[in-house]
């Protein structure tokens, strides 16, 4: 394996931020030879100075893309952590609903769900198989379900709905498994009506959220962690300017809003926390 | 030490004999079947480490059958299909089916103790990234339940303050009125 000099480190975590806003300290010298190790052969780069050059010069910018997607792989389940699908099931959803289906004057019931670090897309389709389950009939409500994310290979993934059985085998039930997927080859996957329910696109979360429109609900779990403290505030703020103001974020059970994001009051439901606007 | 148990499934009586007692010279727990059909009853009562199997055998189940009948069974368990050097296209099509491997007659025995230490291998790591991942679930369960307790309580004393905050900056209320009403709101939390 092509070894990374302690000269290159800051150069090319330095690169990775620019591009990704994921932050590496030194220390994770070890992670950004296994992760980056293959491109650099791929591409006949002597060096990770030689990789970062030519990432830097390709106007295609498809290097860049084969760096952010080997950085920013992370593993995701289906129902990751039961807690928040018990929230949104049990205490969001249910509130959500009551609260935009007074209003009369909408004919159908609008729910909105971004989840802004979709990964692979396990967590949005988890949301969606959640929906059908707790609304039957899905005709009464207009239902927009967004993942976002920086990796192209992640959005591509997800997209095709396609999961090999170890990605399938933890967290989904063998009921759920076979209700909402087909065998097809070596994978399973989501059903038609599960998919058409999703979408996908590639977005950094650095970037202004403009354009995004309002969330009902915003999970941004496990990935905050990988930004500076500066732009972890940034994020947050983004996302209270982008959520409705009574509605409800989820982070990931290991994470904490404090003096982060002042705007957002954490409350406790069972065993879980969501935060909601002052 | 080879501590797998295996299942031979083998209708010729003298390729069985060889398999079980080359396997258990080796330090395996062997059980041999005659058949498919008895290799998935015996499939049925016990756990099995590994599989190995004719692709041709007498009667309901042939090979393909019991690979079929020993995945569902559990996904653990590794299937080594047996075949003719003729037919390797069918080896192939059990290994698309979740067959771990393939091997031709006659039997190479070295080649299969290979492919069995691999088989152990691979096990093994299965095993320590399933304990790793559970002694991380563990760890991050107790960690994010003190993280949301302090979330909680740090949520409350932001609250408190802001209360407090509000009243001694009243500018309708005398200072010592503000003064006496945040010190009752400080007693009574």
């Amino acid at each position: 394996m092509l070894k990374i000099l302690s000269e290159e480190i800051k150069l090319v975590t330095k690169y990775i931020y620019d591009i990704s806003g994921i932050y590496l300290d030194e220390s994770k010298k070890y992670l950004l030879e296994t992760r980056l190790n293959a491109i650099a052969d791929e591409h006949g780069c002597v060096s990770y100075q030689d990789l970062y050059k030519k990432s830097k010069a390709d106007a295609t910018k498809a290097i860049e893309r084969k760096i952010i997607d080997a950085i920013s792989t992370n593993e995701t389940l289906f129902f990751r952590d039961t807690g928040p699908f018990q929230l949104l099931q049990h205490k969001i959803f249910p509130e959500l609903i009551d609260a935009r289906a007074s209003k009369a004057s909408a004919l159908k019931t609008n729910l909105k769900v971004w989840s802004a670090a979709s990964s692979t897309g396990q967590e949005l389709y988890s949301v969606a198989i959640l929906l059908q389950e707790l609304l039957g009939d899905l005709s009464k409500y207009s239902i927009k379900l967004l993942g976002t994310d920086i990796s192209d290979a992640a959005i591509a993934q997800a997209s095709s709905g396609k999961f090999n059985k170890f990605e399938i085998e933890r967290g989904l039930s063998r009921d759920k498994l076979t209700k909402y997927f087909t065998p097809s080859g070596q994978t399973w996957k989501i059903n038609d009506l599960t998919r058409s329910m999703v979408k996908f696109q590639k977005f950094n979360l650095m970037q202004p959220f403009t354009g995004l429109g309002k969330f009902d609900v915003v999970l941004c779990r496990n990935v905050a962690i990988y930004f500076t403290l500066e732009d972890r505030k940034k994020l947050f703020n983004k996302i209270a300017d982008i959520l409705e103001p009574d509605g409800y974020l989820l982070i990931g059970s290991t994470e904490s809003l404090t003096g982060i994001c002042p705007r957002f009051i954490p409350k406790r439901h069972l065993r879980s926390i969501f935060y909601q606007l002052h | 030490m080879n501590t797998m148990t295996i299942l031979v499934a083998d209708d010729d009586p003298v390729i069985r004999n060889l398999f079980e007692r080359r396997l258990k010279n080796a330090g395996y727990e062997v059980t041999v079947a005659v058949d498919g059909t008895e290799a998935a009853r015996l499939l049925d009562a016990t756990i099995f480490d590994v599989v190995i199997t004719d692709l041709v055998m007498p009667g309901q189940i042939g090979g393909i059958e019991l690979l079929k009948i020993a995945k569902e069974k559990s996904v653990d368990i590794d299937v080594i299909v047996i075949t003719a050097h003729s037919s390797v296209d069918t080896a192939v099509d059990a290994m698309k089916k979740g067959a771990v491997d393939y091997l031709e007659k006659p039997i190479n025995f070295d080649e299969l103790f290979l492919r069995l230490d691999k088989i152990a291998e691979v096990k093994a790591m299965l095993k320590n990234a399933g304990d790793l991942r559970e002694a991380m679930n563990v760890t991050e369960l107790s960690a994010s339940q003190t993280i949301q307790d302090l979330e909680i309580v740090n949520g409350n004393q932001r609250n408190l303050l802001d209360r407090l905050d509000a009243i001694l900056s009243d500018p309708r209320a005398a200072e010592h009125k503000r003064i006496e009403q945040a010190l009752r709101l400080l007693a009574t939390r």
